[in-house]
């Protein structure tokens, strides 16, 4: 229990070869990579030996079930002021640009569907059912129209499978901002991802300095433009490495991780395959079965940071890409009513606040970067 | 007073009807389907596949009777085809180097891998809902099911209908009752689950609430957990299901199916409730696969297919999307709540979809390839793997068979379900079920030698 309380340590060894560490996650142990230059943050190797350890579980649910205890920590109180710093500078940067800021829906008849095996949250609204936001997407496109660019600092909630108890990196609730842009594509939202991710991290490597320096985190400054892979080729470098991954679906998230040990910078990964995403991620036109979307990517192994795409806009299309979860579009009359009624073409993305702050921050896990964090299956207040 | 003795007499009247058209239907069943091969499986397991329990029937099959006449459709079904067995036997000669001494139809492999699940048999407990016969004998086909090491699948609207982890109807289990009953009986990793989603269920989102369920988290960590998409079903392929409900369901569910009558007007105890049978197109059916695959990375991913004339091309896109197996059920399956015209007339009988697997098979497909459809016994399981299925679903006889004797009837009929084939598997010298091929079949008829290029017995 002590061991998630300790006090600043300074991470300055970077562990370059990560091989046998590697072949010990029993997730790979299948897999047979060569020797490569994967760069995990000091954390991240941490998380690893944390979570292969027996008892990891019935440790946390322990520290979890007082979790009004951890936010008295030294160390936790730098990562929240670092947190609210970080929620600043993103709203500097926007606003500072022309986005509107507004209030986030919470509850709706309907909310995103594409989410990798999370279940919604329904609740109770006089005797008809309401899902509590897994995201904002299905509110952004119309507000986009309206006003041209907004964004929303959104708190959602996914019940995520148990297993993802282990990957540092999902929470059950959590904030992201929502960002939308009217008459943007896809490479316009990576551009403006990347410029807004520079301008937070300078600006907390002015201002926070002392609290990165407690932290013992080094925060190099970042530069665009981010390097740029398609799905494709994200795929290739993994294959090559020995690392099983499907064309067809999203990185797994060891793959992700591993990706991002390759890198210092933050990088884009985009072209994601039809049917590893959402119906609103848009279906290039041109290339049937490639959509215009994107991730971007943490390196030093902490992975996704950002997640984007241009929007399918014509009911229509919509129809036939809502059929892939199988769904009767009925469900989103509401929705598709709306995009009958014709919205503008729009691209945005969602950047995670709390995997922000523990990128930033160099936590082990995204738990750590909130006030009562709600993992999966954990019961906690 | 007229009109008191007229009411009490059509009450009779529909009374008697009912009665009539129960035994009725019952008599026809029995006379159209083999219940009672079934049944004495079921009651004696492997000491059915010899007829000495059943000494009548014997004696008259002896002299001809109509014993084989359960079964015959108009259209032609595997009973058109028989086995052809060797009198040399090289197999046998390599087999007995193996064992040191002469082999046996006991020493036939029947374990083998299905759509990604070890089984000890490739037989599958085809997908059966929420319909009243399948859900109230549910939990015990489930523990037999698991039993017997095969692998089982859960049909549509369970969960909407008869609830997820708590009861919704009476006598009836919840979705996670069957699950549970299935997973918690599984023996040495043998057999798997399979569940489908129908559009109504998908309003809930079964599969993500299944997928995050804590209580089965071991069990996909396992591997021996799938989801199911159903692309139609053998009798009434194209078609949705159709069910009658109560008013209390029908006003719980008024949101998510389509009822012709709003329980909210028109006050009746029993209500039609119409669920959709969903659109597919090439580029649906194969994002739907690879979302799967993408959202549920430790679930296996199995498509049922009803008899479609475009069945080839619909194979080979699920194979290509990555499905781990491929169910073709054939007109003569799921007859449960189909109209009769549809059973009479819409789709291809199973004969002819084997036909259709086979081609498919030609143009390379990885998925494991199960077919289904009025089939019931171990020698229609060998001559569909010799036509070039790689497992057999099967429905109606693992209903007879727990509505028999429970989970018991279940093992039973599996067990002899297996011996059966492992008989005729070795008469045809072959040790392994996977050996068997089109050299093992024979036709009755020469129109079916010629499409299926199987050899004509009579030529």
């Amino acid at each position: 229990m002590y061991y998630f309380l300790f006090k600043f340590r300074h991470h300055d060894v970077y562990f370059t070869n990560l091989f046998e560490q590697l072949l010990n996650h029993t997730k790979l142990k299948a897999f047979v990579m060569r020797s490569v230059e994967v760069r995990y943050h000091p954390s991240v190797r941490q998380l690893e030996s944390m979570t292969s350890r027996e008892g990891y579980l019935e440790e946390l649910k322990n520290l979890l079930s007082r979790s009004y205890r951890l936010v008295r920590d030294e160390r936790y109180k730098v990562v929240y002021r670092m947190q609210a710093e970080l929620l600043a500078a993103i709203r500097e940067y926007l606003d500072s640009r022309g986005f509107v800021e507004l209030l986030p829906p919470i509850i709706g008849p309907v909310t995103d569907p594409g989410i990798r095996g999370a279940k919604q949250v329904t609740v109770d609204f006089y005797g008809s059912e309401y899902k509590v936001m897994s995201s904002a997407i299905l509110y952004k496109q119309m507000m986009a129209t309206t006003l041209g660019k907004i964004y929303f600092a959104s708190p959602n909630v996914r019940l995520e499978p148990p297993e993802t108890v282990y990957t540092g990196r999902h929470l059950v609730e959590f904030v992201q901002v929502d960002v939308e842009v009217a008459g943007a594509d896809y490479r316009d939202a990576m551009n403006l991802a990347e410029e807004l991710l520079c301008h937070v991290i300078k600006r907390v490597r002015e201002e926070r300095y002392m609290e990165l320096e407690l932290l013992g985190r080094e925060l190099p400054a970042f530069s665009p433009p981010f390097k740029r892979y398609t799905h494709a080729e994200a795929v290739d470098i993994l294959r090559n490495l020995g690392f099983k991954t499907s064309r067809s679906t999203e990185i797994p998230w060891e793959g992700e991780k591993i990706l991002s040990g390759l890198h210092d910078e933050p990088f884009f990964i985009y072209n994601y395959p039809r049917g590893a995403r959402g119906f609103y991620d848009r279906e290039d036109p041109e290339k049937p079965g490639i959509l215009r979307d994107f991730d971007m990517l943490y390196p030093e192994g902490f992975g996704e940071a950002i997640s984007g795409a241009e929007r399918e806009y014509t009911s229509e299309k919509v129809l036939e890409r809502m059929r892939e979860t199988g769904e009767n579009p009925v469900k989103y009359k509401w929705y598709l009513e709306m995009l009958r009624d014709g919205v503008e073409p729009s691209a945005g993305f969602g950047i995670g606040v709390e995997r922000l702050t523990r990128f930033v921050c160099g936590l082990e896990a995204v738990w750590m970067a909130r006030p009562y964090p709600k993992l999966p299956g954990i019961y906690s207040p | 007073m007229m009109e008191r003795l007229f009411s009490l007499a059509s009450r009779l009247v529909l009374r008697y009807g009912i009665l009539r058209s129960t035994v009725r239907s019952g008599l026809s069943f029995s006379r159209t389907y083999p219940v009672w091969e079934i049944l004495s499986k079921a009651r004696a397991g492997k000491d059915a596949v010899y007829p000495f329990n059943e000494l009548e029937e014997y004696g008259r099959a002896l002299l001809g009777a109509e014993v084989y006449e359960p079964g015959y459709p108009r259209f032609h079904t595997l009973d058109r085809l028989v086995l052809l067995p060797p009198a040399f036997t090289p197999n046998r000669l390599a087999k007995m180097g193996e064992l040191l001494r002469e082999p046996l139809y006991t020493d036939v492999r029947t374990e083998c891998f299905v759509g990604g699940f070890k089984v000890k048999l490739p037989l599958v407990v085809g997908s059966m809902g929420s319909t009243d016969v399948a859900s109230r004998v549910g939990v015990e086909l489930a523990r037999g099911a698991a039993k017997a090491g095969i692998v089982m699948g859960i049909g549509e609207n369970v969960a909407t209908m008869r609830g997820y982890d708590r009861r919704r109807c009476r006598n009836h289990p919840s979705l996670k009752e069957r699950l549970m009953a299935y997973l918690e009986n599984m023996k040495d990793g043998f057999g798997g689950i399979i569940i489908q989603q129908s559009v109504e269920d998908a309003y809930d989102e079964l599969w993500n609430r299944i997928y995050s369920d804590v209580d089965l988290e071991s069990y996909f960590e396992e591997g021996v957990v799938g989801f199911e998409i159903k692309v139609g079903q053998g009798a009434k392929p194209g078609l949705g299901g159709e069910v009658k409900v109560s008013r209390d369901l029908a006003l719980e569910l008024k949101d998510k199916y389509y009822l012709p009558e709003d329980p909210e007007i028109v006050i009746k105890d029993f209500y039609e409730r119409h669920s959709a049978p969903g659109t597919f197109t090439e580029a649906i059916l194969s994002s739907m696969i690879r979302l799967l695959k993408n959202n549920y990375p430790r679930a296996r991913v199995w498509v049922k297919l009803g008899p479609y004339r475009d069945l080839v091309r619909v194979i080979k896109i699920c194979s290509d999307a990555g499905t781990d197996a491929i169910t073709v059920d054939g007109k003569e399956g799921g007859t449960g709540m189909s109209p009769i015209v549809a059973l009479k007339d819409l789709g291809l009988p199973t004969l002819a979809c084997l036909k259709r697997i086979g081609d498919a098979k030609r143009l390379g497909v990885s998925s494991s390839m199960v077919v289904s459809g009025g089939l019931y016994s171990g020698s229609h399981l060998v001559k569909a793997l010799a036509l070039g299925a790689d497992a057999v679903a099967m429905g109606r006889p693992f209903i007879i068979a727990v509505q028999a004797k429970g989970e018991r009837g279940v093992t039973n009929f599996v067990e002899a379900v297996r011996a059966e084939a492992q008989m005729l598997t070795s008469a045809l010298d072959k040790y392994s079920l996977k050996d068997l091929s089109p050299e093992d079949l024979g036709s009755l008829d020469k129109d079916i030698a010629d499409a299926l290029e199987l050899s004509y017995i009579y030529s």
